[in-house]
């Protein structure tokens, strides 16, 4: 069961030396998460989540540890310039790799900036913790607010690009249950360019709970990916919040793999006229894993174009939930946006629910979705064997294509050949 | 090196399509089958190359003394039985060359060959390309996917040079073409034929074998062979038609 | 037995007492609903002890449920105590003759081509003083019955065919189902029943008598249809003139059984009192249609038209219990000025092999707005389940909105579900194509909407497409400027 209780025990000490405000804005957030309590299946938005493993267990706050820099080393991203590590939420100086970004560029770990050690920007301490009206009715959301400990700030001054991707590794390592609250966030100024990936990996029981606040300024452009391939005994809940002003450019990629059971929600707010964004993203399931992806992508400005692609791989007795709502407000004329959700059901016991959701209130517009849910297809099974590939190569070959035609939307090639790897990974785990 | 005898097919829904085949291919030998729509032409063609969706209710199938039938489809490619399909299946997302390098090295390893390594497989795939007027554009799309009909049909024919299979079945290859693209395919298969291996080409009109002359030719009506003869029964379906096959049958 | 029931038949033998002796005479219930109520109406219709028991039962399931509130509707209370739930058919209130009515409503007619002779009777003149429906009525019902093919009222199905009403009655729409069809099975006025024997092919589409004699069967209307093993019936409900009802709140209750080898066409025109522009008065219909294909290789198929009603909350839906069986759903929905439409379907693949096909059309116009909500559940034991659903939506004018809220849930790894939704706005240049060559705007509108549910009115028995058509061109005058 996930109460407030070890987070209050724990209060005085752990937020020691942080300002007011934020004691107050955690206080009152965690009293809200109190009311709240967890969702549940009654609530349409959580119909398909199953949370019973939060409901059984009770996840403390951790301590402090460190790990090995081979713990992390198989996950680097080749040519990655810039890293932020934070083992069980909390920021690792000795792993981390904050040097060589251009003038301006701040890349910190939050504690410090809200804690007033990186002179000039304590400012930012209250947007990131910033308050939010949907803290009200998401209780994971509260619970964050009241209970991050730290996690990473990008801040990007107007008119810089960053050339080689910055990495965020967020790594747990549990002895005994223990819950991770990461908080984030990535301010793009104007006419700016960077790539960022973040990559969720851990061993042991442990519960993480992220979130992260994006604003991409106009016309700045920004590339994200997200690996989720944390332990089999982990749980992952994560909140991601994107605003766009106008003319940007957000390509975002969700890779989950990892964990027991997963929920990534998205709210992007195409808030400027002509922005586009691409939210894509894959998930490859076995085991008894259960992963909820679900995004609303909210356009409020005219002219925005959006793409949004999600596939599915389900094997053996694991459950894949896809919830996509596109929303288009009255103001937001000329929105371009199509949404596409494929799943591959491939295990006797494996279930998938898709729930691609249009709701339109702009009348000029041209909107799409799909949703398919299925095997492989027999034709070309049929056609690979007739050639002489075996069967067991075949469907390799067939699921490989599906997932991968996912990730090749990735237009930073850095980053499509990272999460290639990830996928090569995976396959060479599939049941025979 | 193909015996088939009786052999009586049907499809899941409980139709019978093919009563009673007989047929022997000898090792050297093309033969052409033909037949009007619905004849079951395409079916033997799927029986003989293991697609689902058939029940084999009669009859038998030896295919260089192996039962062919108890052979699944990837197995019976790799013993040397190639289908040009009547439609190449699109496969979005399988590069076309990669796709060819694992079904060659699965050929080759049943064959006891050394796999290629990629840069073997390039050289063995230009020459082919050559020889079928590919450009090499082609290989780095996914499969069939966004080709034209030609370029389809001459794909499967670039696969079969690359896979020298012993068992050729064309089904309906010639269908679609244009002349130009007709005469390719002809001369992709002739370049095929050889005392060690055979063809069974299935079409619905005579002009293919103005290019590929059979050995054998075959009419086949619902579902069964009534006539065979040489070329010249050919020559004889096409200027009477095949509604003179209700006298024969 | 235990308490609870013996509370409901003391209560029930109560209001049956004090109903028969002193009120069977009066043509209204007293406004509320209680159990009395019930029991009066169940008392005036004659019915048999068992379905009392069966209407108390819904009534009691009534009481503990709340109005649904997933639906993308905005609906004022409703106060179900200020309704009358029984009031006999009044012949006298009506106009006396065509010239009487409203021009407005003659002029509708004129514009859709409806027949004269049915003019008066859709205008709510006293039909039998134009027509004689039951004349008519007896001649098709002879013809049916020497196939064996029963089709009366749900009232007179009681009396006459008692088992095979209690057989089917529930067995699709249970009465605690939902909210409305529970309110409907407590408190339904009449309907009609359909039963055809195994292997008959009904030899004329079941609306001919429909249209002739069944209007006005009231708000609470009940519809139980049941093909046997090998039967084929085409059933059509509604009508396509508009329809005006003094009754606010339609709540009705369809149900369909196919049998093994069955098949069952079921079309409806939907056409009730949208409100005025301003969106004052109106018709809400609440209404829970499902069919159940219980035998293998049986097939039901849902067309809808849906123009009217201030607020439409339905899902004709499909169980797909049988092996091979079909389940299909085509439809179309027009919201114009205030209208709101919450529309679609459920198909629900239980048996081997079973397949469904949804093809929606939404149309949004004025200020309306138009929301498709489907679920496809493929259960575990549906091996080589197979489903294909396209959802197009289009928008006229910028005030409406256009959803589409698809729920997929799929549990057999042999099952292929595709979901394909569009959104757009009416195509400008098609427009000025129409415009240039000379159409007006109505009439490009009505063409171009016509070509974009031409997938549903396809399937609509061919007397109905025509007037369909049109319908569609009149439901959306004024969207266009």
């Amino acid at each position: 069961m996930v109460t407030t209780k070890p987070f209050l025990e724990t209060f005085d000490t752990v937020h020691a030396g942080e300002p007011d405000w934020l004691l107050q804005r955690r206080r009152s957030a965690l009293a809200r998460f109190g009311e709240l309590g967890l969702p549940t299946r009654r609530q349409e938005n959580w119909r398909f989540t199953n949370l019973r493993p939060l409901e059984k267990q009770e996840f403390a706050p951790g301590d402090s540890v460190s790990v090995a820099a081979t713990a992390i080393a198989p996950y680097l991203v080749e040519g990655a310039g810039h890293r932020i590590v934070l083992v069980n939420g909390r920021f690792d100086s000795g792993l981390s790799k904050l040097d060589g970004l251009p003038a301006g560029v701040l890349l910190a770990s939050v504690k410090a900036i809200v804690s007033n050690d990186v002179p000039g920007f304590f400012l930012l301490g209250p947007q990131i913790f910033g308050e939010g009206t949907e803290e009200a009715k998401q209780p994971f959301l509260a619970l964050n607010t009241g209970a991050a400990l730290d996690g990473f700030a990008l801040g990007i001054p107007a008119g810089t690009k960053i050339e080689r991707p910055i990495e965020i590794v967020h790594i747990a390592d549990a002895a005994s249950p223990l819950s991770v609250n990461s908080r984030s966030a990535i301010l793009a100024g104007e006419d700016t360019k960077a790539s960022i990936i973040e990559t969720f990996i851990g061993t042991g029981e442990y519960w993480q709970n992220a979130v992260l606040r994006v604003q991409v300024a106009a016309r700045a452009e920004l590339h994200h990916v997200t690996i989720q391939d944390h332990g089999s005994e982990a749980i992952h809940t994560g909140s991601t919040t994107i605003h766009l002003a106008e003319k940007s450019r957000y390509n975002s990629f969700n890779l989950t793999v990892g964990g027991r059971l997963a929920r990534q929600d998205v709210y992007l707010a195409m808030s400027g006229a002509d922005a586009t964004c691409a939210v894509d993203g894959a998930y490859l399931l076995r085991g008894s894993q259960e992963a909820t992806m679900a995004t609303l992508i909210d356009h409020q400005a005219p002219g925005c174009k959006t793409r949004e692609v999600f596939k599915g791989v389900v094997e053996e007795q694991a459950h894949g939930v896809f919830q996509g709502k596109i929303q288009v407000r009255q103001a937001a004329q000329k929105t371009d946006a199509h949404q596409l959700n494929k799943n591959l059901l491939l295990g006797e016991r494996a279930i998938v629910d898709t729930k691609p959701e249009l709701e339109i209130f702009a009348d000029d517009v041209k909107c799409s979705h799909g949703a398919t849910v299925g095997d492989l297809d027999e034709a070309a099974m049929f056609y690979l064997r007739a050639r002489g590939i075996p069967e067991k190569q075949a469907r390799n070959m067939l699921v490989e294509a599906f997932a991968a035609d996912a990730i090749d939307l990735v237009e930073d090639l850095r980053l499509q050949q990272h999460l290639r790897r990830h996928l090569d990974r995976w396959l060479a785990g599939r049941p025979s | 090196m193909l015996e088939i005898k009786n052999l009586h097919a049907r499809l899941k829904d409980g139709r019978e399509i093919l009563k009673g085949i007989d047929l022997t291919v000898n090792a050297g030998e093309v033969h052409a089958i033909m037949g009007p729509n619905g004849s079951g032409k395409s079916t033997l063609a799927g029986v003989l190359a293991g697609r689902d969706g058939y029940e084999i209710t009669e009859g038998s199938v030896t295919y260089q003394g192996k039962d062919l039938l108890d052979l699944s489809a990837d197995e019976r490619a790799r013993e040397g039985v190639f289908l040009a399909f009547q439609y190449p299946v699109e496969i979005p997302g399988v590069n076309n060359m990669y796709f060819l390098r694992a079904a060659l090295n699965a050929v080759r390893r049943q064959r006891g060959e050394p796999e290629l390594d990629a840069g073997q497989f390039l050289k063995a795939v230009r020459a082919k390309l050559k020889l079928l007027d590919i450009g090499e554009d082609l290989l780095q799309r996914a499969v069939n996917v966004g080709f034209s009909g030609g370029e389809k049909k001459r794909n499967e024919i670039f696969q079969m040079a690359m896979l020298e299979p012993k068992l050729a079945i064309l089904d309906e290859t010639d269908s679609g073409l244009d002349i130009d693209a007709l005469r390719v395919v002809a001369h992709g298969v002739n370049n095929m034929r050889s005392p060690e291996r055979a063809a069974v080409m299935i079409t619905h009109y005579q002009r293919l074998l103005d290019y590929v002359e059979p050995d054998v030719v075959h009419v086949l009506s619902h579902g069964r062979i009534v006539r065979s003869g040489d070329k010249s029964l050919a020559a004889e379906l096409e200027c009477k038609g095949y509604a003179f096959l209700d006298d024969v049958a | 037995m235990t308490t609870d029931t013996l509370d409901v038949r003391s209560l029930a033998n109560q209001a049956y007492k004090y109903g028969f002796v002193t009120d069977i005479e009066a043509d209204e219930a007293p406004p509320g609903l209680d159990e009395s109520t019930v029991a009066f109406i169940s008392a005036k219709k004659g019915e048999p002890e068992w379905l009392l028991e069966w209407r108390l039962k819904a009534f009691r399931a009534w009481l503990k449920m709340t109005p649904p509130d997933w639906a993308k509707l905005k609906i004022a209370p409703i106060d179900y105590q200020a309704s009358t739930y029984y009031s006999a058919p009044k012949k006298k209130d009506g106009p006396k003759s065509l010239d009487e009515v409203d021009p407005e409503l003659l002029a509708t007619y004129e514009k859709l081509g409806i027949p004269l002779g049915e003019r008066a009777r859709l205008a709510g003149i006293a039909v039998d003083a134009v027509f004689d429906s039951v004349s008519v009525a007896t001649t098709f019902r002879a013809q049916l019955a020497e196939l064996g093919i029963i089709f009366c009222s749900f009232g007179e199905a009681v009396r006459e065919h008692p088992d095979l009403v209690r057989q089917y009655l529930g067995s699709v729409v249970p009465q605690g189902d939902n909210f409305f069809a529970a309110l409907n099975s407590a408190v339904f006025s009449d309907g009609s029943f359909a039963y055809i024997p195994p292997g008959v092919h009904c030899p004329m589409e079941l609306s001919t008598y429909f249209r002739i004699n069944a209007a006005n069967s009231g708000q609470f209307e009940r519809t139980l249809l049941i093909a046997d093993k090998g039967a084929r019936v085409s059933y059509l409900e509604g009508c396509t003139a508009p329809q005006r009802d003094e009754n606010q709140l339609h709540a009705a209750v369809v149900e369909l059984v196919a049998l093994e080898d069955a098949n069952i066409k079921y079309s409806t025109v939907q056409n009730w009192y949208p409100g005025d522009a301003e969106g004052r008065g109106g018709i809400y219909n609440f209404v829970t249609k499902r069919g159940a294909c219980r035998g293998a290789n049986s097939k039901i198929s849902w067309t809808q038209v849906e123009t009217g009603s201030a607020i439409t909350w339905k899902y004709p839906s499909c169980i797909l219990e049988g092996d091979n069986s079909i389940g299909e759903f085509y439809s179309v929905a027009i919201t114009n000025n205030l209208q709101q439409a919450d529309t679609g379907t459920k198909m629900i693949h239980l048996g081997r092999n079973t397949s469904s096909t949804i093809i929606s059309k939404g149309i949004s116009a004025g200020r309306g707005q138009n929301t498709y909500r489907g679920l496809v559940k493929i259960m575990p034991k549906a091996q080589g389940a197979r489903n294909y659903t396209q959802c197009d939506s289009l928008l006229i004018g910028d005030k409406c909105g256009a959803h589409t809220v698809p729920y997929i849930e799929v549990r057999n790894p042999s099952a292929r579900v595709e979901h394909e939704a569009t959104t757009s706005k009416i195509s400008e240049d098609q427009m000025f194509y129409c415009l240039q060559r000379g159409l007006t705007s109505e009439d490009a509108l009505s063409l171009i909407v016509n070509g974009f549910c031409k997938e549903v009115l396809k399937e609509l028995p061919m007397e109905f497409a025509v007037e369909a058509q049109k319908l569609l061109a009149v439901s959306l005058e004024g969207s266009v400027g």
